[in-house]
């Protein structure tokens, strides 16, 4: 009971991860329109950015989080603005933006792996949160409670920031038609900026959480994320922050207790089987309304 | 001409590879050219790669029989994939064929019988320059004939606008198909190409940085022409070996930032048929002008009453 208690924290833990992970990558996706494939690489800078901060200028974690993660918001506008914006207008479809996040992907990689002499770091321990929590019967690492936490908050945050705000309201309309919502007086730039931002913050808020709970900060930090926080968003629906986090939840807690009750060789296995079977089965996510608009 | 056999000497491994790149490239052409965008044929690739490795390690089959039962196997399973492809949505499609490779590379990790496993598969045998030529040429001949036949007429058609296809009687989801298919075969021989040339193969060699380079050099060659995804196959694989000798330390940037500019300032990739049709009929209208411009009348002389240069006084 004990060991199911504490693999199930694990799992809640590494799914919130995912979840925090995909919001960001579903986000953009909905509301851009643009497949980024340079969204792991703002949580390997996020990360490596907060162990700068931790490491070499010794301020203390959680000002190293808020560094990693405005940090992954500028990176995600500069990618933005450099290579998603030239494209817009161009009524290019998906393909161009694509491409250049591919060439983002190259570059933020290898400047990343570079900047990391291609090794993996770990915050030295007494750096940040590593003791436990006593919960009567099991004790929790700090760093699982602060993951739950801020994915719970971020996840929660977000939801109404979409769906209940003025800027949210903004985000959709551009989301379904970037023409229309301007005619309709939505500053589609601004709304653009603040999207790439919020994507970008939450993937770095990822990547120095994911980071230091996992001691691996590397340029392979940011793949791993993105294969599971793409998979959390394939599942949950692009276009609904409740799914994300549900799904994420979810693979979380499946790959855990796969990996403890089966074997781990089909930790990745069930994952991605669950992931296909969703998209065949239920093509638009948990919450998807389930109806097609064809051209 | 011994600076020429030098240069063969040096680069001959990678012409091979740039050939090999430019099936894959195809592959990924064949659907977006139909207006798909997929990463289907890295598993196409792994299933022709992996057979191409088993009838000629095991089976000890020549290279050409192992290249043509690979493009039936990717054949194959792109039709037996297609139809559940094709009931979702483009995004979705998207999405669905990344889920796919991920699967692909679990799935090849856990059949060591017939994939090796973690520890891959080596081939004994390299295939020669010419070989691979000729397949290329075949199979590039096979894109020229498609491109102007009816099926090619349909394809741009679907890509542009599906319902207007609709409407002229062209069914999308035919069309669609039969672009899998043909993404399918080239792709199962672009597979057995890597592995012929590579002589070592893993999941890790059908996995998403394979997915990632080929899109990218597809729409930087160009994905409206069969010949684009040939030119940036070339491209993409000679570009690592060109800036090795120039920028070493940071090929992999440099590779990044010469993508990003070409996306930028040529979104439609190098080869555009359009853009060669606008700078024709740009070209025409300079001639036609050039010809006939003192027949034409002027503003000045049809002003009543005066002479052009009264008007201009």
């Amino acid at each position: 009971m004990q060991l199911f208690l504490e693999q199930l924290i694990n799992g809640v833990s590494l799914g919130s991860l995912y979840a925090l992970f995909g919001i960001g990558f579903g986000l953009v996706f909905a509301t851009l329109g643009i497949l980024n494939t340079a969204h792991g690489a703002y949580a390997s800078w996020a990360a490596i950015l907060g162990y700068y901060a931790v490491e070499w200028l010794q301020v203390p974690f959680p000002m190293a989080v808020v560094i990693g993660t405005v940090g992954g918001g500028l990176i995600a506008i500069i990618v933005d603005q450099v290579g998603f914006q030239p494209l817009r207008g161009r009524k290019g479809g998906m393909l161009g933006a694509l491409i250049t996040s591919i060439a983002f992907l190259i570059v933020l990689d290898s400047l990343a792996g570079t900047a990391t002499g291609h090794q993996s770091w770990a915050f030295r321990p007494g750096h940040y949160p590593d003791g436990l929590i006593d919960f009567g019967p099991i004790r929790v690492p700090q760093m699982q409670v602060i993951i739950i936490a801020a994915m719970l908050i971020v996840g929660i945050g977000m939801h109404l920031l979409v769906q209940r705000t003025r800027i949210g309201a903004a985000m959709r309309a551009v989301g379904w038609n970037e023409e229309a919502a301007s005619l309709g007086g939505v500053n589609a730039r601004v709304v653009i900026l603040i999207t790439a931002f919020l994507a970008g913050a939450t993937s770095g808020l990822a990547g120095v959480l994911g980071g230091a709970a996992t001691a691996n900060i590397s340029y392979q930090l940011g793949e791993g994320l993105l294969l599971k926080g793409f998979a959390a968003v394939v599942v949950g629906g692009f276009n609904d922050v409740r799914g994300t986090i549900i799904a994420g939840v979810l693979l979380g807690v499946t790959e855990v207790f796969v990996s403890q009750y089966l074997s781990s060789t089909y930790r990745d296995g069930v994952t991605y089987v669950l992931l296909l079977g969703f998209l065949f089965l239920r093509p638009r996510g948990l919450f998807g309304s389930g109806s097609f608009i064809r051209a | 001409m011994e600076m020429l056999l030098d240069f063969w000497a040096a680069y001959s491994s990678t012409v091979v590879f740039a050939m090999v790149n430019s099936f894959i490239a195809l592959s990924m052409y064949a659907v977006l050219s139909a207006g798909i965008l997929s990463f289907t044929t890295i598993v196409f690739a792994a299933i022709g790669g992996f057979m191409a490795a088993q009838m000629i390690a095991g089976a000890g089959l020549p290279i050409s029989v192992a290249i043509m039962g690979a493009g039936l196997a990717g054949l194959a399973a792109s039709v037996l994939l297609a139809p559940l492809f094709l009931r979702l949505e483009t995004h979705w499609m998207a999405l669905a064929s990344l889920a796919l490779v991920l699967i692909t590379r679990v799935v090849v990790l856990n059949a060591p019988a017939l994939t090796g496993g973690v520890n891959g598969m080596l081939v004994p045998v390299r295939v020669g320059v010419m070989e691979m030529a000729i397949w290329l040429a075949l199979v590039a001949l096979v894109f020229y004939r498609l491109h102007h036949s009816w099926y090619g007429l349909a394809t741009r058609a679907v890509r542009e606008d599906p319902s207007v296809a609709a409407t002229m009687g062209i069914s999308t989801w035919r069309i669609q198909f039969i672009a899998f298919a043909i993404s399918g075969a080239v792709g199962g021989i672009g597979g057995a190409g890597m592995a012929v040339t590579l002589q070592f193969i893993s999941a890790d060699t059908y996995f998403l940085g394979a997915a990632f380079t080929m899109i990218a050099s597809t729409v930087l060659g160009g994905s409206f022409h069969w010949f684009g995804p040939i030119v940036g196959a070339f491209i993409f694989t000679a570009l690592p070996t060109l800036m090795q000798s120039i920028v070493p330390s940071i090929q992999d940037v440099a590779k990044g930032v010469v993508l990003l500019v070409i996306m930028i300032y040529l979104p439609r990739g190098l080869v555009d048929p359009r853009a060669r049709k606008l700078r024709k009929a740009a070209r025409e209208r300079q001639t036609l002008r050039d010809h006939h411009a003192p027949l034409e009348p002027s503003h000045d002389t049809i002003l009543p009453g005066k002479t052009s240069k009264e008007a201009k006084a």
